[in-house]
């Protein structure tokens, strides 16, 4: 058991979490519709279940009713749909997808977000669109990763909130229920209700310069610059698999390693934070961890990091990823890890 | 005699007479005091195979040797009695000016026996010995029982622990509170409720001499000097309502009847939360440097005691996510000398019941996971055995063979006695000293939790080397319970046995080791363990509740982990394979002479 929690968590799935897909749109800019689009050798629908597979267990796809949701099920599920059932795919040595329809079409993204939270059952929920072919699993696992104090997680690039590359809890399908029946069809209403994270552009670039996560294809000519602009990643050796190294024991492509160290007890009281996001040097340790966040947060140099900020003070302990307490401060990093700071002593 | 007075002080309260009775160096040096020493005068004043609820159920509070020597921590003293939850052994701990008061009476341990006619309370002032009328207490909360008591005697430095309106109705798991602190597990002051007997005063004018003042001075100043560091910090600065928000990301805080280990709202209930926006006061217990007391504010009151057990039960245990509401519970329970664990434990059972449509009289009260009117409703009737209350006042195991069916699947006890904050499927060690605590479900006398939280072992896998570290942990226990020393100051001691030796030598005057200590600590749990015997335990009460054999769990970064009852199995048997107990966990006679129990308790059975 403990090597598989190991590897989900070291291999980056990210446990309680789901992926949904909003499949629901009508493509009339297009022409045909957009999950159906070829990329890289098979329909785009196909390509964005793959990756953002290799990030969490479950990924939902929410599709209009009618004839859209044939296809995808068709596509997607071995077994005809049975109406107003999932469908569920289990193919050999894969997660599972979930299929699930709009129950009133082409509602926009709040009814998409609604239904795929109600269908994910998960806590928190992964929401993309299916018309994006850029999508950065790191920046997703760092969007994600920033759930734990809040309702929404959302990136804000270019002056724009986006919806569609967003992660969501999910108590707030409720609110979206109640925004649906009132007619606020846009999720931006949400955010003023509830718990929301904005993600600052700064922060976007340090996974995605370009921002071609929010890169969608609305028309033929959209699709056509995102095949060029997916061949010239491609010759470059920055095709998909390149965005999975920040996921693997690897060093990244850049030589970094970002990391992000959970604040509890009084070290969160003193820091009056909860959490901080480290970038460390390809191979650091966690005393290079204690020592950047004593950088970062002095006030707790004496207490709760030693003097030197090469290890922690004797009432307090390393966890790494929720699972492995680690005493040995010569430990390495691997990116995408979480360090719980706690107290040494458990008693209660 | 140094560091004991070296006489016990029974009160009958059939007769209304007292005897005082000197108690051998011989069983002090053996098991010590607080606990060890409870343990010892159970063994010999219970009648085999005793009611809990019978006159003739000793009632024992215990003082040790440490209390009363300026050691930081350590005024502390014990209850032990048979448990009316668990029909085995409750040692229950509290402390404050209530313990030096015990010991400055110049006894080592009160025994009561017997059952009043009425409502009574035992005064005590040095030598003197009274049983009063405690008609008028009846029906009052520990607390205004104490200023009543104080106010009746013209005494207000009189020192009182009573119990509530629980205690009076035999609530299993009623507690006998003092100052604000509870002895709280395993029904004490349900005992306490069956004589008839309210409280007991005292006050005391007798000294505590040490053989070597001079060196237990410096001792204790280390020690203190210690107690000021980063080992204690949590404690310090937040108290142990610290555990909650760690362990939630942790996966091991048992929510909603611990059919899940994560609460979705913990961070709304965390320790750090309830720091910044509803914190009050530091309080300590006398003689204490760590002072880990923590009181919150609520709308309806200006200080609450809260505690992470209280915390935890009565709040994401029963799936309350409001800290109003928690804080608003912890207070009914401290009124009505309730246990909060026991209480969080037992409605958690009840609410899941509620849900699964198993209870029918629960939905008069809307009892439902997070219903928080509910909640505060239910307990008052819990402490006076009204409707459905008088159901849960039985606690979960009782409550569950009534109703009957699968209930019994999600009766969260071992031995009667309902599992603290620490999911044991994401603790594997702890899984372990859980079962086999001769308390029953209990953190406080198998701290082995705390393997789990070190690094040393995978708390997710269960392995058969978990047995030598519960033994382990157990003796460590005992002794400090013993001594008594607060295990919130454990980790001030560089080598724990040899330095409590040291300081057990210096007060006591009789030379002491490391070797010692460890051997004694051995003693005292198998005491309590030959004890369990005696009343009928059997293999099979050394057990962990079938949701955590049959379930695994489903959230958080624990997702997917459960624990086997193979693997239980086998980390049991490994333990009493460390504990030299035969197969079975029956203690061999050979195991009983080395550790010099049977000769002893044989010759001690003649007080």
């Amino acid at each position: 058991m403990m090597r598989e929690l190991e590897r989900i968590n070291r291999d980056g799935i990210i446990a309680d979490a789901a992926a949904i897909i909003l499949s629901g749109g009508k493509s009339s800019r297009m022409g045909q519709p957009k999950a159906l689009l070829i990329f890289d050798g098979e329909p785009l629908i196909l390509h964005i279940v793959r990756k953002l597979q290799s990030l969490f267990t479950d990924v939902v796809v929410v599709a209009a009713p009618g004839e859209q949701f044939v296809e995808l099920s068709s596509l997607l599920c071995s077994q005809p749909d049975q109406p107003n059932e999932l469908s569920e795919l289990k193919k050999p040595n894969k997660p599972k997808v979930k299929l699930v329809r709009d129950e009133v079409a082409h509602q926009g993204p709040v009814g998409g977000i609604y239904y795929g939270l109600r269908a994910a059952g998960r806590e928190v929920a992964f929401v993309t669109s299916c018309d994006v072919p850029f999508l950065n699993l790191a920046l997703i696992f760092y969007l994600t990763s920033q759930i734990s104090n809040h309702d929404v997680v959302v990136p804000h690039w270019q002056g724009r909130f986006q919806p569609l590359h967003a992660v969501y809890r999910r108590t707030v399908a409720p609110l979206l229920k109640e925004q649906l029946e009132r007619g606020e069809l846009r999720p931006i209403y949400l955010y003023g209700k509830v718990r929301t994270c904005e993600i600052p552009e700064e922060e976007i670039r340090r996974f995605d310069p370009e921002g071609l996560s929010f890169l969608n294809m609305n028309s033929p000519e959209d699709y056509e610059a995102a095949l060029t602009r997916w061949e010239e990643k491609r010759l470059q050796g920055l095709g998909p698999d390149s965005q999975l190294s920040a996921f693997s024991s690897k060093p990244s492509r850049e030589g970094s390693v970002s990391c992000t160290v959970e604040l509890f007890g009084v070290a969160r009281l003193l820091a009056k934070t909860t959490e901080v996001s480290l970038s460390l040097a390809h191979g650091a340790t966690l005393s290079d961890v204690y020592s950047a966040l004593a950088e970062r947060l002095p006030i707790l140099v004496g207490r709760v990091i030693t003097p030197d900020a090469g290890n922690l003070s004797s009432g307090y302990a390393c966890n790494v990823n929720g699972i492995d307490f680690v005493r040995n401060s010569n430990v390495k990093v691997n990116p995408g890890d979480r360090i719980f700071i706690i107290s040494a002593d458990a008693g209660g | 005699m140094y560091g004991f007075h070296g006489r016990l002080l029974h009160v009958d309260l059939n007769t209304g007479g007292n005897s005082w009775l000197d108690l051998e160096q011989s069983r002090l040096r053996a098991f010590l005091g607080g606990v060890g020493l409870g343990t010892s005068l159970l063994y010999d004043f219970a009648p085999p195979g005793v009611e809990p609820f019978s006159p003739a159920n000793p009632l024992i509070f215990t003082s040790a040797p440490l209390v009363g020597t300026g050691l930081t921590t350590t005024a502390k003293y014990a209850v032990v009695t048979k448990s009316p939850l668990t029909g085995f052994i409750a040692d229950s701990l509290s402390s404050s000016f209530f313990a030096l008061e015990l010991k400055r009476i110049g006894l080592d341990a009160l025994v009561i026996t017997g059952q009043a006619a009425s409502a009574a309370y035992v005064c005590i002032s040095d030598e003197k010995v009274e049983i009063r009328d405690g008609s008028r207490l009846w029906g009052k909360s520990p607390s205004e029982s104490e200023s009543m008591i104080r106010s009746e005697l013209k005494d207000p430095a009189a020192r009182v622990a009573a119990i509530g309106p629980a205690g009076e109705n035999r609530v299993r798991f009623a507690t006998i509170s003092n100052e604000g602190r509870h002895a709280g597990r395993g029904g004490v002051g349900a005992v306490m409720g069956s004589k008839n007997l309210k409280a007991v005063a005292l006050r005391g004018r007798c000294g505590v001499s040490v053989a070597d003042p001079q060196g237990v001075e410096e001792i204790a100043e280390i020690v203190r000097r210690r107690s000021l560091g980063p080992v204690t910090d949590k404690y310090r600065n937040i108290g142990t309502v610290a555990n909650l928000a760690v362990f939630n990301r942790l996966g091991t805080l048992p929510t909603r009847n611990f059919q899940q280990s994560t609460f979705e709202h913990a961070e709304a209930l965390s320790g750090e939360s309830l720091t910044e926006n509803n914190f009050s006061r530091r309080h300590g217990c006398a003689s204490c440097t760590i002072r880990c007391e923590r009181l919150f504010k609520s709308l309806s009151r200006d200080q609450q005691r809260l505690e992470y057990e209280t915390l935890f039960a009565l709040g994401p245990l029963c799936g309350i996510e409001e800290p109003e509401v928690v804080l608003q519970a912890a207070h009914l329970c401290d009124l009505y000398g309730l246990d909060t664990i026991s209480t969080g434990g037992t409605l958690a059972w009840a609410m899941e019941c509620a849900e699964k449509g198993l209870l029918a009289e629960a939905n008069d009260f809307g009892l439902r996971f997070g219903k928080a009117e509910a909640l505060l409703a239910i307990i008052p009737t819990i402490a006076g055995r009204s409707g459905l209350g008088a159901l849960l006042a039985e606690g979960s195991r009782r409550a569950a063979a009534e109703i009957g069916g699968e209930t019994m699947h999600w009766a969260m006890h071992v031995k009667g006695l309902e599992l603290p904050g620490y999911e044991p499927r994401s603790l594997k060690t702890m899984a372990l000293g859980l079962a086999v605590s001769p308390r029953g479900a209990c953190h406080n006398r198998s701290g082995a939790y705390e393997v789990d939280f070190s690094g040393q072992v995978d708390r997710l896998s269960a392995d058969p080397g978990r047995g030598a570290l519960v033994v382990a942990s157990e003796n460590f226990a005992a002794v400090l319970d013993s001594l008594i020393i607060c295990k919130f100051l454990r980790k001030c001691f560089t080598d724990f046995y040899a330095e409590a030796a040291e300081l057990f030598s210096k007060v006591t005057g009789w030379p002491s080791s490391s070797m010692e200590l460890h051997r004694i600590g051995e003693r005292i749990h198998t005491l309590k363990k030959l004890f369990n015997v005696r009343e009928g335990w059997q293999p099979e009460d050394d057990w962990l509740p079938a949701r955590v054999l049959d379930e695994t769990l489903p959230t958080g970064v624990v997702q997917g982990v459960g624990l086997t009852a193979g693997e239980l199995r086998e980390m049991i048997q490994a333990y009493y394979q460390a504990r030299e107990w035969d197969e079975n966990g029956f203690i061999p006679e050979k195991k009983l002479k080395e550790l010099g129990i049977s000769t002893m308790q044989n010759e001690n059975c003649k007080m």
